[in-house]
């Protein structure tokens, strides 16, 4: 696909679903200032890969492109898909969509690839083949379009026209009339089109499946004496029904210019009537109304067809997501670091010589360290839905550098996201050092308005017990006393008493292990642990793996860059400027 | 994505370059004729005065001025100025015997360029269309062939075919053209351009555009409007007193839909003609709905007090039905008593992505609103709106 049109890409998807295809049949976009778009296959969602320029599609995808979809402006339209063609000579053809292509651009098309290339347009609505190929807007964009015209089925019907809208048309009629389109071509509106209707015909004539033809024609140019000609040298031997719009005309003091760039009588024998006529003299069916014309469907020799289901259950309710990342650490693969009340040795080289760094302490106790580790390799990520990771990946997406990304990320760190952990320690510290019971200090707490850090989880709850705190748990077990651990339990026991979800956090049992560890293995004071606090050393805990995480989110926005982020409509509410407007 | 008139000034400009030396005069905002100072400046010399807007047999109608004085010359200006004309040219006489006179035009097709030749042209030439001969350029290289069979030179076919390429011009009649030796003199010149190809070359420019018939100001709007977006919005005002006015989209859709009311005998009673197609926004598809309701609600009452809106096409391939329908709704919502006060009903037939919500709205908001005529989807035949709102009309 040159040129970005997510609308059309997206119905490409559909119907290749809707065929039972197990892969989409889009390899890839030429479009700039990304590297994916994301679009949905069936009910999942799969990243179409975007590249700068022809010349970039990577080698291993190559042989597999067999077609051009060019949505490019007709200003680039001609330039495009030379270069297409330069890179894939063996390309079977392709469709321009776009209109406004110069008629010299055109004719440059056709002196390069009219003989060996099946080109739809410029102009149009592109190539269908029901159950195989769908080349562009034509049949339809969503899906509901494909199903009522039945278009994974195939059928013995040939629908040619130059008018994209009237195409549609016609593949609908047909459904309608209880056949099917053995394939359609719309050759476009514009003056030169590189598949020329007599092309077209002769490729209905020898396609064995195609028992008839329909088509929709206007008044202006003389394509239809082409019609005409193929039938009187019998190289057209189907039937074919065909409309010629356009009496309107007569009811006009002057020629008009109607819709297509065509459309405009010059000489006489370009009218509607005269060459309905001609088609009629040459054996062609060519009714003088668009009803007439419909019911001479009924008569055209249609073979039986069994019809391909299409499982619309799996269009509906689609939900785009806003953001795509990958899973960075396995959230659900929680290690064990304590095992019958002894560390499970891991290389934790580097954490021993950030911590020694952190604390300016050389010798550090192997729990201290072993629990550090612990907690690093469970804070790396929590998954791309969390505000700083997605204010890492909404930077990243503007095209900000690592640097910055990262930045976004982190200084998204506070109060309500991924500040917890200091907190949870200043306030285990004054629980313990109060020496209220837990009842009295929640209460207490809790009368003065302020949350209790360190308690509380949207998903996990009592029952659900969270798989990170039950792992960081098992270190109290390597302890003599754990004072601050102790008090954070017993004000769990009290708030889960009145809110099954007001558990130990993650954050709240990192806290006040790390206090008990520090304390026990460290030495250290109630005077330097209030220290650490006071310089919000826990909340370091959170902030070094994160980084990681956040970097890691940053890559895989890199790697897929799908352009700047901007949030859909539906997933903002705004609040109108005044009542009533 | 049409062919378009330019002025013979800038076609003769482009072919000649400054060996031409023809003036181009303009009626300006102020109704002054412009450049004042170049028409100051005309003095001596026997000149040719005509109007420059792409009008047929010039001659025949008299609007064209042959070996006259600078004054004169003027004079015949001021006399068109008064009949409506605005865009004139002045030209040196070329004095010439009518012997001399031949005919020739090109125009681009499939595989080349067609060329049509007469060594005897002129004014007459239609009446005589057997002495003219047909050629077909294909390349540079069947130019000295044709240059050698019509006795044309050389160097001038060659510039022609530059100009066609480079300058994207598809259709060009010199008429009659005098041939001295290696010179070619263009007398009259008509010329079709490629408006696709305005982007690529400098040689013409929207300004040198002429317009054959003076158009509506809701035409000029929609043509403002449809320069501005990728979607197509095109709109003629046919009968300004119709009592069948359209709102309809796609290019063949239109046709099959107006030759309906013509088969059923309306053709005269069309108010407008148009279509909007190829997916416009619903900010877009508002402005276009607006400029045909003003049409309707400008027009004369009819005898038996009834007008129709048929707001109808086929099936859309990605023109989402919601949101022009949602655009269509805006503009109706705005006028809908002013609507109703002309015995406005509405009948609607579309189909394509979103129809059911599309269809669902506007149903709703007409019957509402008490001018629903009939909603149609894609599975009743395209012509069925239309059918109805001729019945309405006429009945």
């Amino acid at each position: 696909m040159l040129g970005n049109h997510p609308a059309i890409m997206q119905s490409i998807l559909d119907f290749d679903f809707a065929c039972g295809k197990k892969t989409p049949s889009v390899i890839g976009c030429v479009t700039a200032n990304r590297k994916a778009i994301k679009l949905f296959f069936g009910k999942n969602e799969v990243l179409i890969p975007c590249f700068p320029e022809v010349a970039k599609v990577p080698r291993e995808l190559r042989p597999k492109v067999q077609w051009m979809l060019n949505v490019q402006s007709g200003r680039r339209a001609y330039e495009s898909t030379v270069a297409f063609f330069d890179a894939f000579p063996k390309a079977l053809g392709g469709h321009i969509f776009a209109e406004n292509v110069p008629e010299r651009h055109a004719t440059e098309l056709l002196a390069r690839y009219g003989k060996e290339k099946l080109i739809a347009g410029p102009s149009g609505v592109g190539l269908l083949v029901p159950g195989s190929l769908k080349l562009g807007a034509i049949g339809g964009t969503d899906i509901q379009q494909i199903e009522a015209s039945r278009l994974a089925t195939e059928g013995s019907i040939a629908v040619v026209s130059t008018s994209g809208g009237m195409t549609n048309e016609l593949i609908r009629a047909v459904a309608l009339a209880g056949k099917r389109v053995s394939f359609s071509l719309c050759i476009g509106g514009d003056r030169f089109p590189v598949t020329s209707l007599t092309d077209v015909l002769l490729l209905a004539e020898h396609d064995s499946q195609t028992k008839a033809i329909f088509y929709f024609g206007e008044l202006g140019g003389v394509d239809e004496y082409e019609i005409v000609e193929l039938l009187e040298k019998k190289k057209l031997t189907k039937p074919v029904v065909a409309y010629i719009a356009g009496v309107i005309d007569e009811a006009f003091d002057e020629h008009m210019q109607f819709g297509h760039a065509k459309a405009l009588v010059a000489h006489k024998d370009e009218s509607a009537r005269a060459k309905r006529e001609a088609l009629r003299t040459a054996g062609a069916v060519a009714p003088d109304t668009f009803p007439e014309f419909l019911a001479e469907l009924a008569r055209l020799p249609s073979p039986d067809f069994r019809d391909r289901v299409i499982p619309m259950s799996e269009f509906e309710n689609r939900q785009k997501s806003i953001l795509s990342t990958r899973e960075i650490i396995d959230l659900e693969q929680v290690l064990t670091f304590v095992k019958g009340g002894k560390l499970v040795r891991r290389n934790d080289g580097l954490t021993k010589s950030i911590i020694s760094a952190l604390l300016d302490r050389q010798d550090l106790s192997d729990t201290t360290v072993a629990f550090a580790e612990a907690v690093f390799s469970l804070l790396i990520d929590h998954g791309g839905h969390v505000s700083g990771a997605v204010n890492t990946m909404i930077t990243a997406r503007a095209g900000k550098d690592l640097v910055s990304s990262l930045a976004a990320g982190l200084l998204t760190i506070g109060p309500r996201f991924g500040g917890a952990v200091n907190d949870a320690a200043a306030t285990w510290t004054s629980g313990v050092q109060s020496q209220q019971d837990a009842f009295a200090f929640v209460q207490e707490r809790t009368k003065s308005g302020k949350l209790l850090s360190g308690i509380g989880h949207r998903k996990y709850r009592v029952g659900i017990p969270d798989p990170r705190v039950a792992a960081i748990a098992q270190f109290a077990e390597l302890l003599k006393k754990h004072p601050h651990y102790d008090f954070a339990r017993a004000v769990e026991k009290v708030t889960t008493s009145k809110n099954g979800s007001l558990i130990l956090n993650v954050d709240g049992a990192m806290a006040a292990l790390f206090l008990d560890i520090l304390a026990e293995c460290e030495g250290y004071s109630k005077e330097e642990l209030q220290e650490l606090i006071d310089a919000e050393f826990f909340n370091a805990l959170f902030v070094i793996p994160r980084s990681v995480g956040f970097i890691a989110h940053f890559m895989e926005q890199k790697k897929n860059d799908e352009g700047l982020f901007r949030l859909p409509d539906e997933l903002l509410f705004v609040r109108k400027h005044k009542e009533g407007k | 994505m049409a062919r378009v008139k330019i002025s013979e000034y800038r076609a003769k400009k482009v072919i000649l370059g400054d060996a031409y030396k023809g003036r181009s005069f303009r009626i300006n905002e102020r109704g002054k004729l412009a450049p004042l100072e170049a028409a100051g400046s005309l003095t001596g010399g026997k000149w040719v005065a005509k109007i420059d807007q792409g009008v047929k047999k010039r001659m025949k109608q008299g609007l064209v001025a042959v070996d006259v004085n600078a004054a004169k010359a003027l004079r015949a200006f001021a006399a068109w100025k008064r009949k409506g004309f605005s865009q004139f040219l002045l030209e040196p006489l070329v004095k010439h015997a009518p012997e001399e006179e031949q005919y020739l035009s090109l125009e681009r097709v499939r595989d080349g360029l067609h060329v049509l030749h007469a060594r005897e042209g002129g004014i007459d030439i239609e009446a005589n269309p057997e002495r003219v001969k047909t050629y077909l350029i294909r390349s540079a290289n069947d130019i000295p062939a044709v240059a050698k069979a019509t006795k044309l030179p050389e160097r001038f076919l060659l510039k022609l075919f530059e100009v066609f390429n480079s300058d994207f011009f598809v259709f060009l009649e010199l008429n009659p053209l005098v041939v001295r030796g290696t010179e070619a003199i263009p007398l009259d010149a008509a010329a079709l351009v490629d408006s696709a190809g305005a982007f690529f070359t400098r040689a013409w420019g929207e300004d040198d555009v002429v317009k054959a018939r003076s158009k509506h100001p809701a035409e000029e709007r929609v043509e403002a409007l449809a320069a501005t977006t990728p979607a197509s919005l095109k709109l003629n005002v046919l009968n300004k007193n119709g009592a069948l006015f359209f709102l309809l989209s796609g290019g063949g859709g239109s046709i099959v839909i107006a030759d309906e009311a013509q088969l059923e005998g309306a053709g005269k009673q069309i108010g407008n003609y148009g279509e909007y197609s190829g997916g416009p926004t619903r900010e877009e598809t508002y402005l276009y709905a607006k400029e045909v309701i003003k049409l309707m609600l400008a027009s004369r009452p009819p005898a038996g007090g009834k007008k129709a809106l048929v707001i109808a096409g086929g099936v859309a391939n990605f023109t989402d039905i919601k949101k022009t329908f949602a655009g269509i709704v805006d503009a109706l919502s705005e006028s809908a008593e002013a609507l109703r006060a002309k015995g406005v009903k509405v009948f609607v037939r579309r189909g394509g992505p979103n129809e059911t919500a599309g269809l669902a709205l506007m149903e709703g908001f007409l019957k509402r609103e008490k001018l629903l005529g009939a909603v149609y989807g894609s599975d009743t035949v395209i012509t069925k709106a239309v059918e109805e709102a001729v019945n309405y009309v006429t009945r």
